[in-house]
């Protein structure tokens, strides 16, 4: 029980994937205009990663070793063209928005990483454990993102006014740039907070960026 | 030997077993998408063809075949108080990125254009999706199918400058759909009265 919970509370913090790991960056950069776009965004991984994970630990003893890839991307595939198929059938403006980002999930390095690097050796509890732990993290850090920009940029989060008044939105923050700037932004925050911590266990400071393998623990658990 | 013949059976398995849940799954959730589609994408566009109609165009259109592609064609009846105001077809335009598709409704006395609207359309932002804006689709209302063109093709319509092939597109679109009214207007009218 502890094993599950800790597989999945990883991706929550410490190897948070946008923000942590710096995975599947493109959909991070390019659909979170908006709040709800990026909630919409990561329940479609939540839903791809956490049933590729069990798929692909449930039959990794199958998979020959060198045609696993291929296997995996098939898996993914088939997940991704099954949500976008809901999607259109049930949440079609969601649809509208997301675009070209619901099919480019499969391409999405987060999904293939996870099945290479925990699904395929891992029993099926673990897996989707790991799977969800990180698409819901991926969800959250979307979410937050897309609530950063949506705020700045047009005073509003899930249609609620936050900012009202004479407050002039930086419509920059909804364009392109703006997600540049914002994910700068939360990344330099992320380490700052990196070294509070380190500082108030008297550890020494991180380096920044850290280098090498030890800079993600994906694969921390096999060796 | 045998790995090489474990990994085709294995790799043709799941290739298999995939395929035919896609296909499954595509073949329950293909109603529901047409249905999605004609509410988000050809509802609102018969809104911008003739914004005070009162029945509901969507729940009464009708499947016809174009005679000239033996392709289905779907017709929205636009009603005022139970009077046939416009007949609403979809055509297609080649734009600078895709095909345009539009909306346009014609008056079933005269076979003039009511108006237009845009369904589907990949344009650049800003610059073709000008041509999008009432200021360019007004022009199409009232016009008859062979007016219905750009002046640089014997018509009247103007074109938006720096949206030419949009604006092309766009008139391409009402003529192809000017075209399927055309063919099809004797059945139309048939059906719907």
């Amino acid at each position: 029980m502890a094993g599950i919970w800790k597989e999945f509370a990883k991706g929550l913090w410490a190897e948070l994937p946008p923000f942590r790991l710096l995975l599947g960056l493109c959909p991070v950069l390019a659909v979170t205009t908006k709040a709800e776009n990026g909630l919409g965004m990561g329940v479609a991984v939540v839903f791809v990663i956490t049933l590729s994970s069990f798929l692909v630990s449930f039959i990794r003893k199958i998979i020959p070793k060198k045609v696993r890839i291929a296997c995996y991307i098939t898996i993914a595939a088939s997940l991704v063209v099954s949500v976008e198929l809901l999607m259109q059938a049930y949440a079609y403006p969601l649809y509208q928005q997301l675009g070209i980002f619901v099919p480019l999930i499969v391409v999405n390095c987060l999904i293939l990483g996870r099945a290479e690097a925990f699904a395929g050796k891992n029993p099926v509890h673990l897996a989707v454990a790991d799977g969800l732990g990180m698409g819901i993290g991926f969800t959250l850090s979307l979410t937050f993102l897309g609530a950063v920009r949506e705020i700045l940029g047009t005073g509003e989060v899930f249609g609620v006014q936050v900012i009202g008044g004479s407050f002039e939105p930086v419509k920059f923050m909804v364009e392109a740039p703006g997600a540049f700037v914002a994910l700068g932004l939360i990344l330099a925050g992320m380490n700052w907070l990196a070294i509070v911590q380190a500082k108030r266990k008297g550890l020494p400071a991180p380096e920044n960026p850290r280098t090498g393998c030890d800079a993600c623990r994906a694969c921390a658990g096999l060796k | 030997m045998r790995e090489i013949l474990k990994m085709i059976v294995v790799l043709t398995c799941i290739a298999g077993i995939s395929g035919f849940a896609l296909s499954s799954l595509k073949q329950v959730t293909a109603p529901t998408i047409e249905l999605q589609l004609l509410t988000f994408v050809q509802g609102p566009s018969l809104k911008q063809v003739l914004p005070d109609y009162t029945n509901d165009p969507v729940q009464d259109r009708k499947k016809f075949t174009n005679p000239l592609t033996n392709k289905p064609v779907i017709v929205f009846p636009l009603k005022v108080d139970g009077q046939l105001k416009a007949i609403a077809v979809e055509g297609f335009g080649g734009g600078y990125g895709d095909n345009i598709g539009a909306m346009v409704g014609f008056n079933p006395e005269n076979d003039s254009v009511v108006g237009v609207g845009i369904t589907v359309q990949k344009e650049t932002p800003g610059i073709g999706s000008r041509a999008f804006e009432p200021a360019f689709l007004d022009q199409f209302k009232g016009l008859s199918e062979a007016d219905a063109k750009l002046k640089s093709d014997g018509g009247v319509v103007d074109a938006v400058s720096g949206a030419t092939i949009t604006s092309a597109g766009t008139a391409a679109a009402v003529q192809d759909a000017g075209k399927v009214y055309s063919a099809l207007k004797d059945q139309i009218i048939a059906a719907f009265e």
